[in-house]
């Protein structure tokens, strides 16, 4: 077990310096002048010399690089280009929101879409799993600012239920945030949904349809003693796989909901930096929300480790 | 018998014409054999029949699929609406300073937006940008997807391995957050977003047609054209790519369904399009301030835009399940 | 009808283990009522154990998952009923089917890896049977878990209670189903297809389990199978299902020594006697395919395919008659003529079921005995084939390996051998021993490490893509799968004109006439030409298959398993259309089996693999009799054979195979042989034992002494623990 953690663990290591390159890249690269690109075309070309030199833009690639990685290790962020405040408190702010949004979000959906999906499973191509299927693949197709503007107009401006905005004013009790939370964490609840419980549905579906539950069945066994006991630990086994890698979908959600809710968090963080030319903080910002994506999948791999022997086993 | 023989009905069966021809011993061996013969015939006809109620067993059961139905005529729907609502409503872009805001009402049945331009012509024309980006966006997605798919898939060993690793550095960042990064850069324009979104859903494209493609390899039938000297491409073309249709059509309408998703979202960020165009994702960007005060001017085009999505999704679903039988 | 309807507790007799009454199943599929069973009646007194032999789609698993309460969503009961310990399965209440199933009835499936569940401790898989009937706390049930598994003679029971099914051999996690089917002592055991998929020695140590089982507990025993050795092995009586309908029934020697319905008496010939060469005698085959699930079928159900059809037959149904009887000598006497009155007969249920019961759905049963032969002799001898045109192919210290995870498993092992003109060599072993790995070798399909292939005296290069065309013409391989061995894309003809134009290289205006000939070749009528590998049958598809591993004129043509999935009626044709086809092309065969009969049957030559090495090489006269390898000892033992006549000494393997990444020291046997000298075999590679002219085999035992050891002159040797 250890030693299959250990293992990921390595793996992740090329991938990541992969990412690295790849955003440093498309950051610093693609644009070709990085202080053209910044001040745009009405600077003079002595300003934009200027500004190259201080982000060290004059020097070859590879060393901008290795300084840039090098300082992301040591959590050197170096500083905002715009707000010229430090890049790693400030990240590390906005990712604290974002996974407290998220969080609060995925802790609702994951045992809800689980359920509806095992259900509509057990009950494959009845009246109930054909509306639990189409129901909730809609909700996640339909854009989050989407379902995001229509759940503020009802319950915000139409009904007055819950706050229009995502923050509590200042000095409110921290319980008081989840209250300002509820409306932006249904959309990303929506998106999540479909994928879950029909990952979950999947499941069920196909484990029911394997030979070792007809002979639990034969055993006279009770039915919840087969559902709990034999179809539920290995139909979760794409579910939980589908969850770690959905992180990577849940970030994008965040993107636009923090911009729909003007909530701080890294999502609008990214955007803002980029509206802005802010590369430095727009690189930080996005290695951080790679490495997040790699660590949930890494999770997910060691729960299907633990719920499959096989693999536990074999290391 | 003296009754004239319409061409159009059948004629009486060799038996009861053997009635009242003189029974002979040759001639009742003849018949036998005419007999099997379209026997035979009636078999040959028979498989070609089967062969055929195979094929259309599939359109029968997705024309009598509600869901998949549902989605195909919405979809349809907003596909008409792009392209001929302009000789329907009024224009969605003539600004009317004096009508800025107003409620829905005979004269503008979804009302008006802050620079008096109709909801309802905007909304109506909002799915033209959507729909020229989503369908050629998957549809690059899913040839640059297909060939790697193929190919990786195929070849395995090194190639494969190289391949999938840059796959999954490509979907270690988030696409909204990689298609922000590229179009903040490139900068905005139709023909950018959809070279941005299908190369960005290629790496999901390829990693489905590559699993197909590895489930396909190892068939024996592919082993006996190796063993027949065809070439890799040959093999790749022919004998694999026309068994994995299914998994591709599918998979094709899964990426419309999300660059339909994605192209809005990327407008409603402000990295798609520019104003005037109706775009929906744009349109909401740009009136939710109004919320508060003029909703229609957001909620019909969120509708529009939550209909669409809808019917793309009844259609995956219907053509999946079809699929499935 | 209404003689059977007797109360099912009648206080007189007993409750029969199983009564099947007039059994009428349908499945419903995309709108289409597809009729499995047709009036099914059967009856199993206690103790019975009653064998249940069909081919696919003739129903017969459908009969026991109805016994079992369990069918598909799509299938329903409409007319009979099914009694269990005379207890009407319909009638029981949802609850009560829970506590009925495993404790009255119990079943043994046909893939134990499948019948586990996977991702759970064996121990628990079995407690849970003693805690829900039982109602026996965990502690109590694991306890009896551990007897359970003791009663199965699985080895150290307490690490198998904390096992996972992946951690079992195939035989294990059967023994384990079987701990599980007899965890509360069920009235009624439903083994189906207990066997299929497991190697011979693993298949022969579950019979023997079973039988052996069978004289302390007090349950029947339903077998469903297709292997009539089997049923010979294990039951009293017998029942063969055809397409829906029960043909016929009676005890099983009576059955097995004089069949009396044209379909048993097919069966029983179309597959190879032990010990039968096909330069001997042509294996009979049964014409025409197995009919569709729910086709409509005229008159007789097996009708259509019968050799004794009279028009009759094909006109009226007949009933199951009792035999001997008047059914059979007046039945064919008036069915000359006419459809029989019904009346004239004794059916089925008017006959006391007892011990000489037997019956038939044949109006000619008196007629079977002396059913026509089919079939001439196809094969030429060996020297008439240009067997003495010496090697085409050679094999010279070939190896091959696979990593799998950190280890590296070698499925080959310096192996040699070679292969003459028109000469067919047989290779057996058991899963695992690496004969497909070597015929992959041979063709192209994987590169062997080390080692030469030598063809017609030229070195041929490691794989198939850098081969030139004309090796690859010359070497072809048919496989084994029918589903996937033709491209489901391609119409038939669009698959055998490609091969004709890359292997033959005929010009464009033959073409077509060679394919019609390869299809004509191989029995393959033009219509099906049209159509896709969806739309054939198994053995049309494999027929398909063959004419296009000839359709560049192969000199050899590696056959993997080519018969082994599909049914034993079909069979024979394939195995008689390979023997065809040697005889007129003097091609040669690499022919891969696990099924030993077969091999015998079709091969001049044979290998015998263990271990990743061939251990033994003859004719297949030699390998198949005294003295040979102690393996190839215990494999040929351990076949359920038919006949009655000759009592066979089964030889028990002990121990699992070995892994392929760490073989054995020494003789690669030596942890199983029965044979075993002492610390030479654990220490030192066998020689190469010169046996007769071409029959070698790897022991230290020289063939003199073998052959008194084999032969019975003297006991065999205590096995050592």
């Amino acid at each position: 077990m250890l030693r299959l953690i250990g293992r990921r663990l390595l793996l992740m290591v090329p991938t990541l310096i992969l990412v690295s390159i790849l955003i440093f890249a498309l950051a610093e690269v693609l644009p070709g002048d990085v202080g053209r690109s910044i001040l745009g075309p009405y600077a003079t070309d002595q300003q934009v010399k200027i500004l190259n030199k201080e982000l060290g833009a004059d020097r070859p690639l590879y060393e901008r690089y290795a300084s840039w990685a090098g300082g992301f290790v040591t959590g050197d962020w170096g500083d905002s280009l715009l707000l010229k405040v430090p890049v790693f408190p400030t990240v590390m702010k906005a990712l604290g929101n974002s996974l407290v949004l998220a969080g609060f979000a995925l802790l609702i959906i994951v045992p809800v879409s689980v359920l509806l999906g095992v259900y509509a499973g057990l009950r494959k191509d009845s009246f109930l799993d054909r509306g639990i299927t189409i129901s909730t693949l809609s909700m996640t197709v339909i854009p989050e600012f989407v379902s995001g503007v229509i759940l503020l107009y009802i319950f915000a401006v139409w009904l007055k239920w819950l706050p229009v905005t995502a923050m509590p004013p200042e000095g409110a009790p921290f319980v008081d945030r989840f209250y300002y939370l509820i409306l932006p964490a249904i959309p990303l609840m929506f998106l999540e949904l479909g994928y879950i419980a029909r990952m979950a549905r999947v499941g069920t579906v196909q484990v029911l349809a394997m030979p070792y539950i007809r002979t639990a069945v034969l055993k006279g066994l009770p039915r919840r003693r087969v559902i709990f006991g034999h179809v539920l630990r290995n139909a979760m086994v794409p579910t939980v796989t589908v969850i770690g890698s959905q992180v990577g979908w849940l970030i994008g959600g965040l993107v636009v909901i923090e911009t729909l809710f003007v909530y701080p968090g890294i999502g609008k963080l990214m955007v803002d930096a980029a509206q802005t030319h802010d590369v430095v903080m727009l690189e930080a910002s996005v290695l951080m929300v790679a490495v997040i994506y790699m660590v949930s999948n890494l999770l997910a791999d060691i729960v299907v480790a633990l719920l499959n022997p096989r693999i536990r086993m074999g290391g | 018998m003296g009754e004239e023989r319409s061409p159009l009905r059948p004629g009486p069966d060799l038996a009861e014409e053997a009635s009242w021809v003189d029974a002979d011993p040759e001639m009742l061996e003849l018949q036998a054999d005419a007999g099997r013969k379209s026997e035979e015939l009636h078999a040959d006809a028979a498989a070609a029949l089967e062969q055929k109620r195979q094929r259309r067993y599939l359109v029968r059961a997705l024309l009598r699929s509600p869901t998949f139905m549902t989605g195909l005529i919405i979809v349809l729907f907003w596909v008409f609406m792009a392209l001929f609502s302009t000789f329907i409503t009024q224009s969605p872009t003539d600004v009317d300073a004096m009508a800025s805001l107003q409620a829905p009402s005979a004269a503008h049945w979804f009302g008006t937006d802050d620079l008096g331009r109709d909801v309802l012509a905007r909304t109506m024309a909002g799915a033209r940008t959507v729909l020229v980006i989503a369908p050629l966006a998957t549809m690059l997605a899913l040839l640059w997807g297909g060939i790697i798919g193929l190919v990786s898939g195929f070849y395995r060993g090194l190639t494969d391995e190289i391949i999938m690793r840059l796959v999954d550095v490509l979907l270690a960042l988030p696409i909204i957050i990689t298609s922000i990064l590229i179009l903040s850069l490139l900068g905005k324009s139709v023909a950018i977003v959809i070279v941005v979104i299908g190369a960005l859903f290629t790496p999901v494209v390829s990693r489905t047609i590559r699993s197909a493609v590895i489930g396909e390899r190892e068939r024996e039938y592919v082993m006996a054209a190796r063993l027949r000297g065809e070439r890799s491409a040959f093999v790749m073309a022919r004998e694999i790519l026309p068994n994995i249709t299914q998994p591709i059509i599918v998979e094709g309408t899964i990426r419309l369904g999300y660059a339909v998703f994605t192209a809005a979202t990327l407008s409603f960020l402000g990295f798609g399009l520019v104003p005037p165009s109706p775009d929906w994702g744009l349109t909401i960007a740009t009136e939710r301030i109004f919320l508060q005060i003029a909703p229609w001017t957001v909620l019909f085009p969120a509708a529009a835009l939550a209909s669409l999505v809808v019917g793309v999704n009844l259609i995956t679903d219907g053509l999946s399940r079809v699929f499935s039988k | 009808m209404s003689a059977m309807e007797q109360p099912a507790s009648s206080p007189d007799a007993a409750p029969a283990a199983l009564d099947v009454r007039d059994l009428e199943v349908t499945f419903h599929r995309r709108g289409r009522d597809l009729p499995v069973l047709k009036g099914v009646t059967l009856r199993l007194e206690r103790g019975e154990a009653y064998g249940l032999v069909g081919e696919s789609g003739c129903g017969k698993t459908t009969l026991a998952m109805a016994a079992l309460r369990y069918l598909a969503a799509n299938g329903t009961v409409d007319a009979g009923k099914v009694l269990v310990d005379g207890q009407d399965v319909s009638t029981l209440s949802e609850a009560a089917v829970r506590r009925w199933r495993g404790k009255q009835i119990a079943m043994v499936y046909q893939d134990p890896a499948t019948a586990l569940s996977p991702a759970m401790r064996i121990g628990d898989q079995v407690a849970e049977v003693f805690r829900y009937h039982e109602g026996l706390d965990k502690k109590e049930a694991l306890e009896r878990a551990r007897e359970s598994l003791r009663r199965v003679a699985l080895p150290d029971p307490d690490a198998t209670l904390r096992r996972y099914p992946f951690e079992l051999s195939g035989g294990q996690q059967q023994r384990v189903v079987i701990a599980m089917a007899l965890a509360v002592n069920p009235s009624l055991l439903v083994l189906d297809e207990p066997t299929t998929g497991l190697d011979a020695t693993v298949e022969a140590e579950i019979l023997d389990l079973i039988e052996e089982l069978r004289g302390r507990i007090n349950a029947s025993i339903l077998l469903i199978t297709h292997n009539l050795g089997l049923v010979r092995r294990l039951c009293e009586r017998v029942g063969v299902l055809y397409a829906g309908r029960l043909v016929e029934e009676g005890p099983a020697r009576d059955i097995f020594t004089d069949p009396r319905h044209p379909y048993t008496m097919g069966l029983m010939r179309c597959v190879p006697r032990f010990g039968m060469n096909k330069t001997d005698a042509a294996l009979q085959t049964i014409p025409g395919t197995l009919p569709a699930l729910g086709e409509p079928l005229e008159g007789c159900v097996y009708s259509a395919r019968c050799p004794m059809a009279k028009p009759v037959c094909t006109r009226r149904e007949p009933d199951l008659y009792a035999w001997p009887g008047d059914a059979g000598a007046q039945g064919a006497a008036q069915a000359e003529s006419m459809p029989p009155d019904p009346a004239a007969y004794s059916p089925h249920h008017a006959n006391p079921v007892g011990e000489a019961a037997r019956h038939a759905r044949c109006y000619f049963s008196a007629a079977v005995s002396t059913m026509p032969a089919t079939t001439p002799v196809l094969a030429t001898s060996l020297e008439e084939r240009g067997g003495a045109e010496g090697a085409v192919l050679e094999i010279g210290a070939v190896s091959r390996s696979f990593k799998d995870g950190r280890r590296r498993l070698t499925a080959v092992h310096d192996l040699s051998l070679s292969l003459k003109r028109g000469e067919t060599f047989g290779l057996v072993g058991e899963s695992g021993s690496g004969k497909s790995t070597l015929a992959k070798c041979v063709t192209g399909l994987i590169a062997a490490d080390s080692g030469s292939v030598t063809f017609e005296g030229k070195l041929l290069r490691p794989t198939a893509g850098r081969r030139s065309q004309d090796a690859l013409r010359a070497i072809q391989m048919v496989f084994q799968n029918p589903d996937s061995t033709l491209n489901p894309a391609w119409s038939t003809r669009a698959i055998l004109t490609r091969s004709v134009r890359k292997l033959a290289g005929t010009r464009e205006g033959s073409v077509r006439a060679k394919v019609d000939k390869l299809s004509a070749d191989v029995r393959v009528e033009p219509r099906f030409l049209l159509q896709r590998p969806g739309d054939l049958s198994g053995g049309q598809k494999q027929r398909i298959a063959i004419a296009r591993a000839f359709a560049g004129d192969p000199t050899l043509v590696v056959c993997d398993e080519p018969a082994s999935a599909l049914d034993v009626s079909v069979q024979a044709s394939i195995l008689n259309l390979l023997v065809e086809l040697q005889t007129k092309e003097q091609v040669s065969y690499v022919f891969i089996s696990h099924d030993l009969a077969v091999v015998r049957y079709i091969s001049d030559r044979i290998g015998v693999m263990y271990l990743a090495e061939l251990i033994e090489v003859g004719s297949a006269e030699q390998v198949f009799n005294p003295p040979h390898h102690p393996y190839t000892e215990a494999l040929l033992s351990s076949i359920p054979k038919l006949d009655f006549d000759s009592e066979q000494q089964r030889i028990a393997l002990r121990g699992m195979m070995p892994s392929l990444s760490e073989p054995p020291s020494g003789c690669r046997f030596h942890t199983r042989c029965h044979r075993i000298l002492g610390e030479i075999c654990e220490t030192q590679e066998p020689p190469a034992q010169v046996a007769a002219d071409g029959h070698t085999y790897n022991c230290h035992i020289p063939p003199d002494e073998l052959l008194a050891l084999q032969t019975g002159e003297e006991p065999v040797a205590p096995i050592a623990e």
